[in-house]
C-alpha cells in the first residue's frame, strides 16, 4: 500500500501544486478580508437581494413591543394553531411531475419534502424542488399582468381574450413548455380545434425532442425512453448526466442507481457505471470508469460501441463496419465485453441533447442487449406532439418573420432568451400583432410583449399531470395566489373558451372523466396520497427498424459545448438566491458561469483561473472568465447558460447598481452565453477562443474550509474490500493504532484518555448519531438547500462568499484523486460532527456551546458573544459566523419584505449579527419528536424513523442515516457497526457522532490491474 | 499659619468613598430589580379590544379553560379562540352589547379580532404548552388565578431563572393531569404528591440549553 501522501486527495489545482496561493489561503482561518469589516455600507445594498425594516423595533432596555394575536374568525377544520399540516402536491418540471409533501404552518407553506408514495420521488427531492419554496415567495416574481407595459389585471385579460379570440380565423401560434397535464392537453386540443389556422409548438431549450425523434427513427413511433436502473448491473452513460437535477427524472434515477450500491457486507454486489463525457459531471464522478472525449465525439463512440457489440451479440449487423477512433480501444472493448456478458441486465443511455440518430443507435443497442422490458421501457406519452418540435419551432419563427402570424401565445417559456441565436426570435416577435407572454417573471420575452400575464406558482394553483415514468398525480395548491395571477390551465381556458373558470373545476372535470362513479371518495384519496395511478403511460411494444450508424459531426479543433446550469437550469431559477449560492457540484463556483476547459487546453491558451477569454461562434463573441476543470476533455470548452440576465430581479440581474455595491471585479451574475447557441449547434459547435485582457473574480468555495490534505476520505475497490473488509479502519490506513489506544487498554478503558472531561449521558435519554454513506453520495447538493430551507440560513451574496463567509451548515466537499488530466472525483458532505469531546466547547468563554444529555453539541445563540474561538478550534471547520445581520437585510429590505419572511421556518430562530451557528442535527425536529413521544407513549425516546433530519429526508441517494444510537436496531446503529464505518480525524480523540461509511468502486478487472488496486485515502 | 482646610475636611475622602459605594450599589440593585422581568413584565395588563372578563366566564359561569383554549393539550400554542367560539353563546346572549361589537364585526367580516399578547416569551426561547400540561403543569402555575382576573395580567416574570426553578424541582409544582385546569388547586403534601407524579410520569424536564433554545 502506498504511503499516505498529502496529495492523494486534492480539491483544487493550487492544492495539488501546493503553491504559494494555496499556502496563503489555508494559513488563515478565514480568507483575507473575511475577518475585517472593510466596507460596511456598500454591502447593504446588495443584500437587498431578497427583500427594509420590519418592526424589529425592540431595543434591549426598552419595553418590549406590543404584539398582537390574530385568531381565526372561523377556524378551519383540522387546523390546530401551532401544529403544522402536511399536504401532497406535485412539482412540474420539463413536462414531468415529481410528487411532493409540503409543510404548512397555519396555511403558510414553509418546506418541501418528497412524497413516499410517488414514484418520481419515493420520499426524496432535488435542489430545484427545495428551492421552489423561495420562488413562490420571491418578491421579484411578476405580481400583476401588464398590458403594453402598464399594470393591468387578470380580469382585463379575460375581457380582452373574449373579444380578441372570438375571431376563429386568427392565426394563433402557441409556444408552450412541455406539460404532461391531461387537462392542459384537452385545452390544447380545444385550441387547435377552435382556431382554423392555429399552430402549437412545445418548446424546451434542453428538452427531450432528440430522444423522442430518435425513438421514432428506431421504432417508428414517438416514445419516451424510461430506464429502470434497479435491474441494471451495468450502466453506461454516454454524456447523459441523469444524476443531476437538470435531468427531468433525476430523483428516481438517483434512487435506483445508488440503491444498487448499498453494500452492507462483503457478500453484497454492486452495479458498475461507465461514463463517457467531455465535462466532468455528477454522473461522471459517480462512475467506476470515466472516459473523457469531446462532446462531438460521443456519437462516434456510440457507433463504435454498437460496432463492437455487433460481433458479440445479434441484432447490430448494420454497425459491423463501423471503424472510427474508438474502435478497438481498451475502454470500448472492456465495456462491450461487460455489456455483452450481462445482456438483459444493462442500461445504455445518451444525453438528451445529442442527435436523434445517436438516440436511435442507443435504442438499437438496448434492444440488441435485450434490455427492453427489463432495464429500459419505451412509453407512450399522450402529451407528445406528433411533430418534430425543433423543426416546428424554426418554421414558426420563419412564419412570424413573414408576418403570417397574428398572435403568439408563450406559455411558461422564455424563447426571447433561450431560442437559438440564429433564429432571432425577439425580432420575429416584433412582426406579430399580439404577443402574449405568460410566465413567473417579467423576463426577456415579456419585454415588448403586448400582454404579460402573471403565472400562479404551482404551490398556488390546481393542476395535474404525469411523472416521467407515467404516474398520474394532482397539483394541489397550498395557499391562495399571493398575486393577481392565473394558472396555465385558467389562462389557456380563457383563450380557448373565453371565460374564467377556476383551475379546481378544470382539474376536477378531467378526473370525473376517469372516475365516473364514486368520484368524491377517489378524489379525496388522490389528494391525500398525492398519487392516482402508477402506470398512466403504457409501455410500447417496440419492434426495431433498421438503424444505421449516426452521422457524426465531429468538430475538428476546438468545440464549444453549451449546457444547462446545475443551479439556474436554463435561466428559470436565476432569481433564487439559494440556488445561486449553492456551489456547483463539480466546480464549487457560486453566482457565476465560467468557461470550463481542461488543464492542457488552458496551458495551450496560456490562461489561468479567472482570466477573461474571448469565445466566438460564427462571429458572435462573448467574454467570460476561464476556469480549469481537471478531467475535462481537451480542445473542448463547456459553457453553462442562464446567467448574465438583466431586468429579471434583484438576484439574477448582473447590473443591479453594481457601481455602488461592488468593486468592479466582483459584480454578480456571470455572462449570457445563449447568443452562442445556434440551431446547427444546440449542444456543441466549433468556435474560436483567445485570451482577453483582464480577470474577473469568481467566488469559488473549493478551497474554503480545507482540511489541508489530512485523512478524511477513504475508498477501495469492491474486490479489495472483499479480501480486506477492514480497509477503512484507522489502522489499515495509517499502519498504526489510534494514538492512546494502547495506554487506554492498559487502564481498562475502551477509548483513549482525553484531557477533556468525559461527558455523562443519562440512561433515559436517546443518543443521537449520524452516518453518511460515501458509497451512495453522488454530490448533488440537495442536502445543502434542504438544510438552508429548514434552518433559515441566509443568502449572503457573491462577494461575501468570495471572502469565505458562506453560511451553509453542511458543505459538500469535492475531492479529486490522481492525475489532473484523468482524475477521479469523490464527494463528501461535511456537517457538524457533534463530537462527544468537542474542542469548540472547551474554548468558549461564555459557555454558549455546550453538550446536551442526548449527545448533541448545542449552540446557544443568545449566549454567544462572537469571539469565534470555537470556529478556530474546530478541526472539521463546520462552524459559520454571522459577520453581518444577513437575515435582517435578507428579510426586511425591498418593497414587500413580508412576503419573503413567509418562507422562514417558525420553529427555528433567525440569527443576529455576531453569533456563531452550525448544524444542530435539526434539533427542532428532534425536540418535536421527543415531545410527541413523551405525550403519546410516555417514553423519552422517540421511535426509530420519527426523527428525520432535513438533509436525510431530501437525499435521493439515502446516503444519510440519523437516529438513536442507544437503539441497537436503529438503521444508524446498524450501519455504524459496518466495518467500513470510520471517523474523520479519529486520531484527535474528539469522538465525532457523525461517521462516514467508506466508498467502494467496482472497476472492470479488464481495465485495471487488480493486483495494483489499492485503496486510496 | 492657619490651616487652609478645616479639620472636618479629613472626613471628605472617606465620605465620598462611602457615597460612591452606596451609589454604585443602589445603581446595581436598581438595575437588578427595575430591569428584571419581575418589575418590567409582571403586572402587564394591556387593554384588549373587547373587555373580556375571565372572572365572569370562569369563576361565575364555570367554563373550563379548554372550552376556548382547545389546542393546549396538542399544540405548542394554547390558542386564542376563534370568533366562532364567542359566537357559540353570544349569538344568543348579549346580542346587542356594545362591548361585543368587535366580535360581531369579526364574525361578519371574517377579519380577526386583534387581541394584545400578554405573555410574551423572548424570540429565542421555544415553549410548548402540550409538553407541560400533559405532564401535569397546571395553567395557574404560570398564568396565576386567571379565574379572578377582570383584565388578564402577567403574574409571573417568565424569566429563565423562573423557568428553571420548576425544571430543577418539578415535584414542587406538579399536579395530576386531570387537575391541570383547576384553579386554586391545593394539596396537603405537595412534595409527596409531586415526587410520586415525577416518578409515575417519568418527568425529566430539560435543563440543557437546547431543551428550549434553538
Amino acid at each position: 500500500m502506498s504511503e499516505v501522501t498529502q496529495n492523494t486527495y486534492w480539491k483544487s489545482l493550487n492544492e495539488l501544486a501546493q503553491n504559494k496561493e494555496y499556502q496563503n489561503f489555508v494559513e488563515r482561518e478565514f480568507p483575507e478580508n473575511a475577518t475585517e469589516l472593510t466596507d460596511g455600507v456598500s454591502r447593504k445594498g446588495f443584500l437587498r437581494v431578497m427583500g427594509a425594516s420590519i418592526a424589529l423595533a425592540g431595543f434591549a432596555a426598552c419595553r418590549r413591543p406590543v404584539q398582537k394575536i390574530l385568531p381565526y374568525s372561523r377556524q378551519p377544520e383540522n387546523v390546530v394553531p401551532g401544529v403544522p399540516l402536511f399536504y401532497a402536491t406535485s412539482m412540474p418540471f420539463q413536462g414531468s411531475l415529481t410528487g411532493l409533501i409540503v409543510e404548512n404552518h397555519e396555511g403558510r407553506p414553509t418546506k418541501v419534502e418528497g412524497n413516499d408514495l410517488h414514484p418520481g420521488s419515493w420520499g426524496n427531492t432535488n435542489a430545484y424542488h427545495q428551492a421552489t419554496m423561495l420562488e413562490m415567495y420571491d418578491p421579484d416574481r411578476s405580481t400583476s399582468p401588464l398590458r403594453n407595459g402598464d399594470k393591468a389585471s387578470t380580469n382585463d385579460f379575460v375581457v380582452f381574450a373574449q373579444e380578441y379570440f372570438a375571431d376563429r380565423n386568427k392565426r394563433v401560434a402557441f409556444i408552450s413548455e412541455a406539460n404532461s397535464s391531461p387537462t392542459f392537453q384537452a385545452l390544447k386540443e380545444g385550441a387547435l380545434r377552435k382556431f382554423n389556422n392555429a399552430s402549437w409548438v412545445t418548446y424546451e431549450p434542453f428538452g427531450e425532442d432528440n430522444s423522442i425523434e430518435g425513438n421514432r427513427i428506431a421504432f417508428g413511433s414517438r416514445l419516451r425512453t424510461h430506464y429502470d436502473y434497479t435491474n441494471a448491473d451495468i450502466v453506461v452513460s454516454l454524456d447523459d448526466d441523469f444524476l443531476a437535477a437538470t435531468h427531468p427524472n433525476n430523483v428516481e434515477y438517483a434512487k435506483q442507481v445508488t440503491g444498487r450500491r448499498k453494500v452492507t457486507s462483503t457478500s453484497d454486489g454492486m452495479n458498475r457505471i461507465y461514463s463517457v463525457e467531455n465535462g466532468f459531471t455528477l454522473t461522471g464522478s459517480f462512475a467506476d470508469h470515466r472516459l473523457r472525449v469531446k462532446a462531438s465525439e460521443v456519437e462516434a463512440f456510440a457507433n463504435a460501441l454498437a460496432g463492437a457489440l455487433s460481433s458479440r451479440i445479434n441484432g447490430l449487423n448494420t454497425f459491423s463496419g463501423v471503424n472510427n477512433q474508438f474502435t478497438g480501444s481498451d475502454f470500448l472493448t472492456a465495456m462491450a465485453d461487460d455489456l455483452a456478458s450481462n445482456a438483459g441486465r444493462t442500461a445504455v443511455s445518451i444525453g438528451l441533447s445529442h442527435s436523434a440518430n445517436a438516440h436511435a443507435v442507443v435504442a438499437a443497442i438496448n434492444v440488441a442487449l435485450d434490455n427492453v422490458g427489463s432495464t429500459v421501457n419505451y412509453l407512450e406519452v399522450p402529451s407528445f406532439d406528433n411533430q418534430n418540435n425543433k423543426q416546428a419551432f424554426a418554421d414558426l419563427v420563419t412564419e412570424m418573420k413573414a408576418g403570417n402570424v397574428d398572435a403568439v401565445v408563450m406559455i411558461g417559456t422564455n424563447p426571447s432568451l433561450t431560442a437559438p441565436a440564429d433564429l432571432d426570435f425577439a425580432s420575429a416577435l416584433g412582426n406579430v400583432e399580439e404577443t402574449i407572454h405568460f410566465g413567473t417573471y417579467r423576463d426577456e420575452s415579456s419585454k415588448g410583449a403586448s400582454w404579460h400575464i402573471s403565472r400562479s406558482h404551482f404551490l398556488e394553483s390546481w393542476g395535474d399531470g404525469y411523472s416521467f415514468g407515467g404516474a398520474r398525480s394532482v397539483i394541489q395548491p397550498q395557499i391562495q395566489p399571493l398575486h393577481d395571477s392565473l394558472s396555465e390551465l385558467e389562462f389557456l381556458n380563457a383563450i380557448v373558451y373565453e371565460e374564467r373558470v377556476s383551475g379546481y373545476e378544470l382539474v376536477q372535470n378531467t378526473f370525473k372523466g376517469y372516475y365516473s362513479s364514486n368520484f368524491e371518495n377517489r378524489w379525496k384519496d388522490i389528494l391525500h396520497d398525492g398519487i392516482d395511478i402508477r402506470d398512466g403511460y403504457s409501455r410500447a411494444n417496440v419492434r426495431l427498424r433498421s438503424v444505421s450508424p449516426a452521422q457524426t459531426s465531429s468538430v475538428d479543433g476546438l468545440e464549444i459545448v453549451i449546457r444547462p446550469d446545475a443551479s439556474v437550469y436554463d435561466g428559470r431559477f436565476a432569481n433564487l438566491g439559494w440556488l445561486q449560492e449553492l456551489p456547483d457540484p463539480m466546480t464549487k463556483i457560486t453566482w457565476d458561469n465560467v468557461a470550463l476547459m481542461s488543464p492542457a487546453t488552458a496551458a495551450q491558451l496560456g490562461v489561468e483561473n479567472e482570466d477573461l477569454v474571448n469565445i466566438a461562434v460564427n462571429g458572435t463573441p462573448v467574454e467570460i472568465a476561464a476556469w480549469i476543470q481537471p478531467g475535462h476533455a481537451d480542445d473542448s470548452i463547456t459553457l453553462h447558460v442562464g446567467y448574465g440576465r438583466q431586468g429579471i430581479g434583484r438576484v439574477a440581474d448582473v447590473d443591479s447598481d453594481t457601481s455602488q455595491l461592488f468593486d468592479k471585479t466582483v459584480t454578480a451574475g456571470g455572462v449570457n452565453v445563449y447568443p452562442l447557441r445556434r440551431t446547427a449547434g444546440m449542444l456543441f459547435t466549433s468556435g474560436s477562443i483567445s485570451k482577453a485582457s483582464g480577470t474577473y473574480s469568481i467566488s469559488c468555495v473549493q478551497d474554503h474550509h480545507s482540511l489541508e490534505g489530512r485523512d478524511m476520505y477513504r475508498q477501495a475497490s469492491l474486490s479489495y474490500y472483499k479480501e480486506h473488509p477492514e480497509y477503512a479502519s484507522f489502522k489499515s490506513v495509517h499502519k498504526y493504532a489510534v494514538p492512546g489506544m494502547k495506554e487506554a487498554a492498559e487502564m481498562g478503558e475502551d477509548q483513549p484518555i482525553s484531557l477533556f472531561n468525559e461527558q455523562t449521558y443519562p440512561e433515559s435519554e436517546p443518543q443521537w448519531g449520524m452516518a453518511i454513506d460515501l458509497n451512495s453520495c453522488f454530490g448533488c447538493g440537495v442536502c445543502v438547500i434542504a438544510c438552508q430551507s429548514e434552518n433559515n440560513i441566509p443568502v449572503i451574496g457573491k462577494r461575501e462568499v468570495g471572502r469565505g463567509r458562506e453560511m451553509h451548515w453542511i458543505r459538500n466537499d469535492r475531492y479529486y484523486v490522481g492525475d489532473e488530466n484523468e482524475p477521479q472525483a469523490v464527494h463528501q458532505p461535511v456537517p457538524c460532527m457533534h463530537c462527544e469531546l468537542a474542542p469548540c466547547e472547551q474554548v468558549c468563554p461564555v459557555a454558549a456551546t455546550t453538550h446536551s444529555p442526548d449527545g448533541m453539541n448545542q449552540m446557544t445563540y443568545n449566549r454567544c458573544i462572537g469571539t469565534r474561538y470555537c470556529a478556530n478550534n474546530c478541526p472539521f471547520k463546520v462552524r459559520r459566523f454571522n459577520f453581518f445581520n444577513y437575515p435582517k437585510e435578507y428579510l426586511t429590505t425591498g418593497e414587500d419584505p413580508d412576503i419573503i419572511q413567509m418562507a422562514m421556518n417558525p420553529e427555528v430562530t433567525v440569527r443576529f449579527r455576531g453569533v456563531m451557528e452550525k448544524c444542530t442535527y435539526c434539533v427542532q425536529r428532534v425536540n418535536r419528536a421527543k415531545i410527541s413521544a413523551k405525550i403519546e407513549t410516555g417514553s423519552p425516546k422517540p421511535a426509530e424513523g420519527t426523527v428525520v433530519t432535513a438533509c436525510q429526508q431530501a437525499c435521493p441517494a439515502d446516503a444519510i442515516y440519523f437516529g438513536d444510537l442507544t437503539d441497537e436496531n436503529s438503521e444508524v446503529s446498524k450501519i455504524k457497526r459496518n466495518e467500513r464505518n470510520y471517523l474523520m480525524l479519529e486520531e484527535l480523540n474528539v469522538r465525532p457522532r457523525t461517521s462516514y461509511v467508506a466508498k467502494l468502486t467496482n472497476p472492470n478487472p479488464a481495465l485495471v490491474d487488480e493486483t495494483k488496486m489499492e485503496p486510496a485515502h | 499659619m492657619a490651616q487652609i482646610f478645616p479639620k472636618w475636611t479629613n472626613q471628605v475622602p472617606r465620605k465620598i468613598l462611602i457615597g460612591l459605594i452606596v451609589t454604585a450599589n443602589v445603581i446595581i440593585l436598581g438595575i437588578w430589580y427595575f430591569f428584571s422581568p419581575k418589575y418590567t413584565d409582571v403586572g402587564y395588563a394591556p387593554t384588549q379590544p373587547v373587555p373580556y372578563s375571565h372572572k365572569v366566564h370562569v369563576d361565575k359561569l364555570g367554563l373550563d379553560c379548554q372550552y376556548c383554549h382547545t389546542s393546549v393539550f396538542e399544540s405548542k400554542q394554547a390558542n386564542i379562540p376563534p370568533t366562532q367560539t364567542c359566537m357559540n353563546c353570544h349569538s344568543q346572549v348579549l346580542t346587542d352589547s356594545e362591548k361585543l361589537e368587535p366580535i360581531r364585526e369579526s364574525w361578519e367580516t371574517g377579519k380577526a379580532v386583534e387581541w394584545v399578547r400578554v405573555h410574551n416569551l423572548a424570540d429565542y426561547a421555544y415553549f410548548n404548552h402540550a409538553a407541560h400540561v400533559n405532564v401535569g403543569v397546571g395553567c395557574e402555575s404560570c398564568h396565576g388565578r386567571i379565574d379572578k382576573m377582570e383584565v388578564v395580567y402577567q403574574t409571573e416574570p417568565l424569566s429563565m431563572s423562573w423557568c428553571l426553578d420548576c425544571h430543577r424541582e418539578p415535584e414542587k409544582y406538579l399536579r395530576p393531569v386531570e387537575e391541570v385546569t383547576t384553579m386554586g388547586y391545593e394539596v396537603e403534601d405537595q412534595i409527596l404528591l409531586g415526587s410520586e407524579l415525577v416518578k409515575k410520569n417519568n418527568v425529566s424536564p430539560p435543563q440543557y440549553c437546547q431543551g428550549c433554545h434553538y
